[in-house]
C-alpha cells in the first residue's frame, strides 16, 4: 500500500510539472500577458478555501450566579465559596475551515470539537471551641472536562493580499455539549485523632454530561495569518477568544447528581470563555488553470 | 450552497433558541442543601419539617447538649429555595422536641419537656421564628414521646415513669387535657431500661406514635405489657380495644398510618429485619402478634430502620410514599400505590456522605420535601433537605 501511494504521488508530480512546463511553452505576448493578469485578478477576487486546523485552547469562566449545596448558618458563605482557576488547564480543538474570499473579506464557516478544562476549589473546616486540637479541614478540587461541538459563523478581512496575509475576524457562535465529567479530589487534614492526619481520598470521577446546558451560545474575535505556500496550499495560524453569552450549566439538572451534591458540590452558573490558538492547512477550490494554479502571482 | 447556509442557520437558531438559564422556578423546584455549623461539637438531629406560607420551610431538630443527657431544641427556617434564613437554638430548660410539627392557624406547634421534672409542654413558633413560646402542659404528664394533630388538637403519646404506664392524651392546642387514659408497660427495671435509653438517647430510638383510627378510636405505637405493640383504645376505658403485639423490644411496627377502617399503612421490625405493609388489615380488637402480617421484606434497608410514610396524590394517584435508611447509606424512597398496595418504584436520595432519614412532606407546589441527616466530613451530622420537584415525583408513580 505504501508502494502503491508513493508512486501515485510521483505519478501527479510528474503530472503537474509537465502541466506547468506546457504552459512555459506557450508563447505569450505582452497584451496577452496585461489581459490573462487582469482576468486572473478577476477570477482572484473570488475563492472557496477548504482547511483543517487543530491546536490549543485555555478557559475562563464567570459566575453569573452562584450556587452551593451547603449553607453556611454559624460562618460567612465567602469561606467556602468555589475559587476558579482561569486560564490554567490546556485543552484542545479541531477545526474542519470552510471559507469563501471575495474582495478581501472571508465568510467562514469553521465546524469545531472543543475539548475545555476548568478547575475550582473549595474548602471547608471544622474548629472545636472546647479543644484547640480538634480541627479537621477539608479540601476540595473540581476538575470539568467539557466537549462541545461549536458552529461558528466569522467574517474575516484580509489586511493586505501579499504572500503573507494577515487578518482579523469576528463571528458568532452555537456550542452544543458532546460530552462532559467531573472529578473531584479530596485531602484533608484531621488533627482530632490525636496527631496530624493528612489524608487523600479517593478521587471522585462522574460522568457529568447531564450537568451541563446543552447548547450555550457566544461571540468571538480573533486574529491570524495565512502563508501562501505557492503551491495552491496556505499555512494558517489563527488565534480566537470566544466570548461566551449564555449559561454553560444546566438549572434543570443542577443537583441531578447525588455524588456531587452529597459531598456539596453544585454547580454554578457560568458563562465559558477560551482562547484558541489553532495551525493548519487551506486549499483551494477553485483553480486557474490546469496547474492548479490559483493564488497570488506575486 | 443556499441550502448550507441555510442549515447552518437553522443550526445556529436552535442552538441560540435552546440555552439553558435558571429562573426562579427551577431554583425553587428542585435543590439540595445541607445546612452547616464549623464548630467540630456541634452536632443535629432532625426530627420534622414544615413548609411555611411564604414556600420556606421550617425544620424542628433537637441538637447536642454538653451539660445534659437530653437533647435541646432547635429550629431553621430556610427559604423556599432552600437557602439558610434564621437558626433558634432553644435554651437548655426545655429539651427533648419530638415530632409531628404542626401547622395550625399560621403557627407551629411541638411538644418537648422539662429537663428537671419531665413535664411534658407545648411549645409554639411563627413561621418567620420570631419567638418561640413554651408553656407546659397541664395534667402533669412526663416524657412526651410522640404526638400527631387530630380534629384540631392533638393526641399525644407520653411515658409516666413513676406508675411504669405509657399513657395516650388528647390535648388542645392550650395544652388542656380533653382524655387521658394510662397503660401498664409491665413491671420490673428490666422493661424501662429501653424507654430511659431512647430519652436520653444512649440507646435505640423507638418509633413511637399516636393517632386517631375513627370516631371513637386512636392507637398508640409504644410498650404495652412488656412488649412494643400497636395499642388501639378509645381513651376510657381500662383496658385496650385491641393490640397488635410485637417481640419484647425486638419486634413490632416502625411507622403505621390509618387509611380509614381497619386499613393501615405500615410497617414493621422483627429482630433486624424490615417489612413493608402497604395496605394491610389490622385487627382493632382482640390480641394478634405483628409477626403474622408477613409483608415485603426489604434487604436494603438498616436493621430495624427508621421509616417514614406519607399518603401523598400525585398525579391525581393516591401513593403512599415510605422514606427509609438503607445500608448503602442513602435516604430510600419507596413509592407504592394505595388502594392496591402495589409496588410503582423506589428512588434513592444522598451519596458520598451517609445519609438518614427524618421526615418527609408533599408541598403546595406538588413536589417533595424530604429533610434527614447526613455526615459531613463522615462524621458531623448535620441537617439536610432534598427538594424534588413535582415531574420528577410524576416520574417516580408513572
Amino acid at each position: 500500500m505504501k508502494r502503491i501511494s508513493l508512486l501515485l504521488v510521483c505519478c501527479l508530480t510528474i503530472m503537474t510539472a509537465e502541466g506547468q512546463e506546457k504552459k512555459q511553452k506557450k508563447p505569450a505576448s505582452p497584451a496577452y500577458k496585461e489581459k490573462k493578469a487582469r482576468e486572473d485578478a478577476k477570477f482572484l477576487n473570488k475563492q472557496w478555501w477548504l482547511g483543517l486546523k487543530g491546536g490549543a485552547n485555555l478557559s475562563k469562566v464567570s459566575v453569573e450566579k452562584s450556587y452551593s449545596a451547603i449553607a453556611p448558618t454559624n460562618y460567612d458563605y465567602s469561606d467556602i465559596a468555589k475559587r476558579y482557576t482561569n486560564f490554567d488547564l490546556i485543552g484542545s480543538q479541531v477545526t474542519l475551515e470552510a471559507t469563501f474570499y471575495f474582495k478581501g473579506f472571508s465568510f467562514s464557516f469553521q465546524p469545531t470539537y472543543q475539548h475545555t478544562r476548568f478547575i475550582y476549589t473549595t474548602s471547608y473546616a471544622w474548629t472545636s471551641t472546647l479543644e484547640a486540637t480538634n480541627h479537621v479541614e477539608l479540601n476540595f478540587e473540581q476538575e470539568q472536562k467539557v466537549d462541545h461541538a461549536i458552529v461558528p459563523l466569522i467574517v474575516k478581512y484580509d489586511i493586505t493580499g501579499n504572500k503573507i496575509r494577515p487578518y482579523v475576524q469576528v463571528g458568532v457562535y452555537a456550542a452544543m455539549l458532546l460530552n462532559a465529567t467531573k472529578s473531584v479530589f479530596v485531602k484533608g487534614i484531621d488533627n482530632a485523632a490525636g496527631g496530624v492526619n493528612e489524608f487523600t481520598d479517593a478521587s471522585v470521577i462522574v460522568g457529568a454530561k447531564d450537568l451541563f446546558a446543552d447548547n450555550h451560545w457566544g461571540l468571538m474575535g480573533g486574529a491570524g495569518l495565512n502563508y501562501n505556500l505557492g503551491n495552491n496550499v496556505r499555512l494558517n495560524v489563527d488565534v480566537i477568544y470566544r466570548y461566551g453569552m449564555s449559561n454553560i450549566v444546566s438549572a434543570q439538572n443542577r443537583y441531578a447528581s447525588d455524588r456531587l451534591s452529597g459531598i456539596g458540590d453544585v454547580m454554578d452558573d457560568l458563562t465559558l470563555d477560551n482562547l484558541a490558538i489553532s495551525v493548519g492547512c487551506l486549499f483551494p477550490l477553485r483553480f486557474l488553470s490546469s496547474g492548479f494554479k490559483t493564488l497570488d502571482l506575486k | 450552497m443556499n441550502k448550507l447556509f441555510l442549515l447552518i442557520l437553522c443550526i445556529a437558531g436552535i442552538a441560540f433558541s435552546c440555552t439553558e438559564e435558571s429562573n426562579q422556578t427551577i431554583d425553587t423546584d428542585n435543590f439540595t442543601i445541607i445546612f452547616d455549623n464549623n464548630k467540630f461539637e456541634s452536632s443535629y438531629i432532625p426530627i420534622d419539617i414544615r413548609e411555611t406560607p411564604d414556600g420556606g420551610y421550617l425544620v424542628l431538630g433537637g441538637r447536642r447538649l454538653n451539660d445534659s443527657n437530653f437533647t435541646g431544641i432547635y429550629l431553621l427556617k430556610a427559604d423556599k429555595f432552600g437557602n439558610f434564613v434564621k437558626e433558634i437554638e432553644v435554651d437548655e430548660t426545655s429539651v427533648n422536641p419530638i415530632a409531628d410539627f404542626t401547622a395550625f392557624q399560621g403557627k407551629y406547634y411541638f411538644f418537648c419537656m422539662d429537663p428537671l421534672t419531665q413535664v411534658a409542654q407545648i411549645a409554639e413558633v411563627d413561621p418567620e421564628l420570631a419567638a418561640v413560646t413554651i408553656t407546659p402542659v397541664q395534667g402533669g404528664l412526663t416524657y412526651p414521646s410522640a404526638a400527631s394533630f387530630v380534629d384540631n388538637g392533638f393526641v399525644l403519646l407520653s411515658y409516666d415513669n413513676g406508675n411504669k404506664e405509657s399513657i395516650i392524651s388528647l390535648v388542645t392546642i392550650s395544652g388542656a387535657i380533653q382524655a387521658s387514659k394510662g397503660y401498664s408497660i409491665g413491671t420490673g427495671e428490666d422493661i424501662e431500661e429501653p424507654i430511659i435509653n431512647h430519652f436520653i438517647r444512649t440507646g435505640r430510638q423507638y418509633p413511637f406514635a399516636a393517632g386517631k383510627v375513627s370516631s371513637n378510636l386512636y392507637f398508640f405505637n409504644g410498650f404495652y405489657n412488656y412488649t412494643f405493640s400497636l395499642v388501639f383504645t378509645d381513651i376510657s376505658s381500662d383496658d385496650p380495644a385491641g393490640v397488635v403485639q410485637g417481640q419484647q423490644d425486638d419486634g413490632g411496627f416502625s411507622a403505621v398510618t390509618s387509611l380509614g377502617g381497619n386499613k393501615f399503612a405500615s410497617s414493621r421490625f422483627n429482630f433486624g429485619d424490615n417489612f413493608i405493609l402497604p395496605n394491610k388489615d389490622l385487627s382493632t380488637t382482640g390480641n394478634t402478634s405483628s409477626t403474622d402480617l408477613g409483608g415485603y421484606s426489604l434487604p436494603e434497608m438498616v436493621e430495624n430502620a427508621k421509616v417514614r410514610i406519607l399518603r401523598a396524590t400525585v398525579d391525581n394517584k393516591n401513593v403512599l410514599i415510605y422514606g427509609t435508611d438503607t445500608k448503602s447509606k442513602q435516604i430510600g424512597l419507596l413509592f407504592y400505590e394505595e388502594t392496591s398496595g402495589t409496588f410503582i418504584s423506589s428512588r434513592y436520595l444522598g451519596f458520598s456522605n451517609p445519609f438518614e432519614i427524618a421526615s418527609l412532606i408533599q408541598t403546595a407546589d406538588g413536589g417533595l420535601a424530604v429533610c434527614g441527616t447526613t455526615y459531613l466530613a463522615g462524621r458531623f451530622p448535620r441537617i439536610c433537605i432534598f427538594k424534588l420537584s413535582k415531574d420528577k415525583l410524576i416520574e417516580s408513580v408513572n
